[in-house]
């Protein structure tokens, strides 16, 4: 079947800037293929990672949404014209939203408790946590969240389902083996609360990523389980002021407790130091009873629904310990250590480290970029030396703080834009605290440039040299 | 890189959205589709600001917005083979900022100017242009240049 596919203007510039394709196919799947097979550069704008038309693309045979038919098996017949348009759609943050008929019924069994009521629901409807990790302890949390209406929830993983997951992660199920965790965890959320909003970071949380990704969240509840990313998750709560809603499970035993509140202790004033590499084996090394994530992930969630109510008495200071053969519950003081490096009176962590390195799971690198404090650069500055001052962080941080006389190109846009910067010039790169400079200093030494990393950026700039310089 | 138009494109694009508020406005954004269109750094020339209702239903109306895509398939047809195009969208954001939300990035295209208008209280107070990255992680802010 001869067929035209027409573009909108926004994708032309992808497929060598025409409006119409012809191609010859059976089905739209296939017509779109051929496209693809000749403009690469669509299938990333038009298709997820999955396979499936993004969310924001519409396919219509003539007049038809192919959503009504048949999808991407919908037949074609000769001469048809497909067209490609985009949904276009957008919006403010959202504000405080009030209930809808169908959340009223939904809810009822919460609306009628004095302590939850009408306005708790609205205030559990206007939270958001981020679960991180969609595994064992992941799935009962993110599921009874969901259940309970919270309104906006983040996961963060990176894995596949496997089938060795299945005795325990109720999240997912056989059908999803070998598909993303993510995807199955979204599906699953949204089909038993369609009316909260599932956001997946298919991301693994690292230094660099975790401080921005927990400021857009009300509450963070760590289901992680490795030391690395617990000490991470810690590190980040305490440096973004997000509570720690903490669980861990290992064999027929669970901890709970919320760390870095307001006043709380956080896991560093417990645990200052991970225990030596091998010493304590993971899950896949020494097992787990299934149903033990059930009960310590269901406890997260119940802390996180307190906090998010102002209900009861959170779990803070205190530190749960559970076993299960012996069916006890022991629970334990846990007192703010004032020499804590990350949370005490003079801390001297004031951005996520290496966790790896810190416990002891990877040699230092030895390999290291060059490096200036912002004391050396303000006397650069001082001096009029030339250079160019790169900032790479987001628009909206450089609204909120900047060093006069800055360049601004995100880190995620350098890739596509280190070309617009002068070759021959020095350059001097800062983020907010050095993390992402660093990333951009090695992708442009790399491109032959030299630059140069600020260490702690513009908040060590704010703190050292300029304090009418917010820091956020 | 930056977003050109004249004033009468600007006020179309204002009262538009403060008629909308308390709900979000919207509209198409048409001109000449440049050369280097998919290009960071790239210039667009609005040459007119077509407002379209906001499709979105009523119960998220004032922080969400939808643009039939039937009509702007009509619009791009009516357009085919002229040189010009749908090259940006302009819509409000009630009472809070211009900047683009997370749901804005979602559902964003590549290469086309985002224009978002802060609207407080019925009033426009300020106006903010972007572009999408072509990965889709971020927007990048582009300067707007009023002509005219």
């Amino acid at each position: 079947m001869s067929i035209e596919i027409r573009l909108p203007t926004a994708l032309r510039a992808f497929a060598d800037k025409q409006e119409k394709i012809s191609v010859t196919a059976k089905n739209i799947g296939e017509a779109l293929e051929q496209l693809f097979s000749r403009h690469e550069r669509l299938r990333q704008q038009l298709m997820s990672p999955e396979g499936k038309l993004r969310s924001y693309v519409n396919v219509y045979i003539n007049e038809d949404d192919v959503r009504d038919k048949q999808g991407l098996s919908t037949l074609l017949n000769d001469g048809d014209t497909v067209l490609i348009v985009p949904a276009i759609a957008g919006g403010s943050a959202v504000a405080d939203q009030e209930l809808t008929k169908a959340e009223l019924a939904r809810y009822h069994r919460h609306l009628i408790m004095p302590e939850v009521g009408p306005e708790g629901q609205k205030k559990i409807k206007n939270a958001s946590v981020l679960c991180v990790g969609a595994g064992g302890l992941g799935s009962p949390l993110a599921l009874y969240l969901a259940a309970a209406g919270v309104g906006r929830l983040g996961i963060v993983d990176f894995d596949t389902v496997d089938e060795s997951n299945l005795q325990r992660q109720i999240l997912h199920d056989t059908p999803s083996v070998g598909t993303s965790k993510l995807a199955s965890a979204k599906k699953r959320l949204l089909a038993l609360n369609p009316h909260i909003s599932v956001e997946t970071h298919e991301t693994k949380l690292n230094s660099t990523n975790a401080v921005d990704l927990f400021k857009k969240y009300d509450i963070i509840a760590d289901g992680t389980d490795n030391f690395p990313t617990r000490y991470l998750v810690n590190d980040a709560c305490v440096l973004t002021g997000k509570p720690n809603v903490y669980g861990s499970i290992f064999r027929f035993e669970g901890q709970l407790s919320i760390f870095a509140a307001k006043d709380g202790p956080c896991y560093r004033c417990l645990y200052p130091e991970p225990p030596p590499p091998g010493l304590v084996p993971s899950c896949a090394e020494a097992g787990v009873l299934g149903v033990l994530p059930g009960v310590i992930g269901t406890m997260q969630a119940i802390e996180a629904l307190k906090l998010i109510l102002g209900i009861g008495k959170p779990l803070i200071g205190r530190l749960m310990l559970y076993d299960a053969l012996e069916q006890s519950w022991l629970t334990l003081k846990v007192k703010k250590n004032p020499a804590c490096p990350v949370c005490g009176e003079n801390p001297t962590i004031k951005t996520p480290i290496d966790y790896e390195a810190f416990c002891g799971l990877k040699e230092k690198p030895t390999v290291t970029i060059p490096e200036i404090s912002v004391q050396d650069l303000k006397a650069k500055i001082d001096k009029k030396e030339k250079f160019i001052l790169l900032d790479v962080r987001e628009p909206h941080e450089y609204e909120i703080a900047k060093i006069p006389g800055s360049t601004l190109i995100p880190l995620g846009a350098l890739p596509e834009r280190y070309t617009e910067l002068d070759k021959s010039a020095k350059l001097i790169v800062h983020c907010k605290m050095g993390g992402r400079s660093a990333r951009a200093v090695s992708l442009l030494r790399e491109k032959g440039f030299d630059a140069t990393n600020v260490a702690g950026g513009i908040n060590a700039w704010s703190e050292s040299i300029d304090p009418s310089v917010p820091q956020y | 890189m930056s977003l050109k138009l004249n004033r009468a494109v600007e006020e179309i694009a204002v009262a538009t959205c403060e008629k909308a508020f308390p709900e979000e406005g919207c509209g198409l954004l048409i001109g000449p589709i440049p050369e280097d269109f998919d290009k960071p750094g790239r210039s667009v020339l609005i040459e007119e600001a077509r407002p379209l209702p906001n499709g979105w239903d009523v119960s998220a109306k004032t922080n969400r917005y939808l643009i039939d895509p039937k009509t702007l398939a009509k619009v791009e047809k009516e357009l085919s083979g002229t040189g010009r195009g749908v090259v940006g969208f302009f819509h409000s954001h009630p009472q809070v900022p211009a900047w683009p939300s997370p749901f804005d990035l979602t559902m964003a295209m590549p290469c086309c100017s985002y224009w978002i208008l802060q609207v407080r209280d019925g009033k426009m107070i300020d106006s903010r242009s972007w572009q999408r990255t072509e990965d889709g992680r971020s927007f990048v802010e582009e300067e707007i240049v009023l002509e005219g």
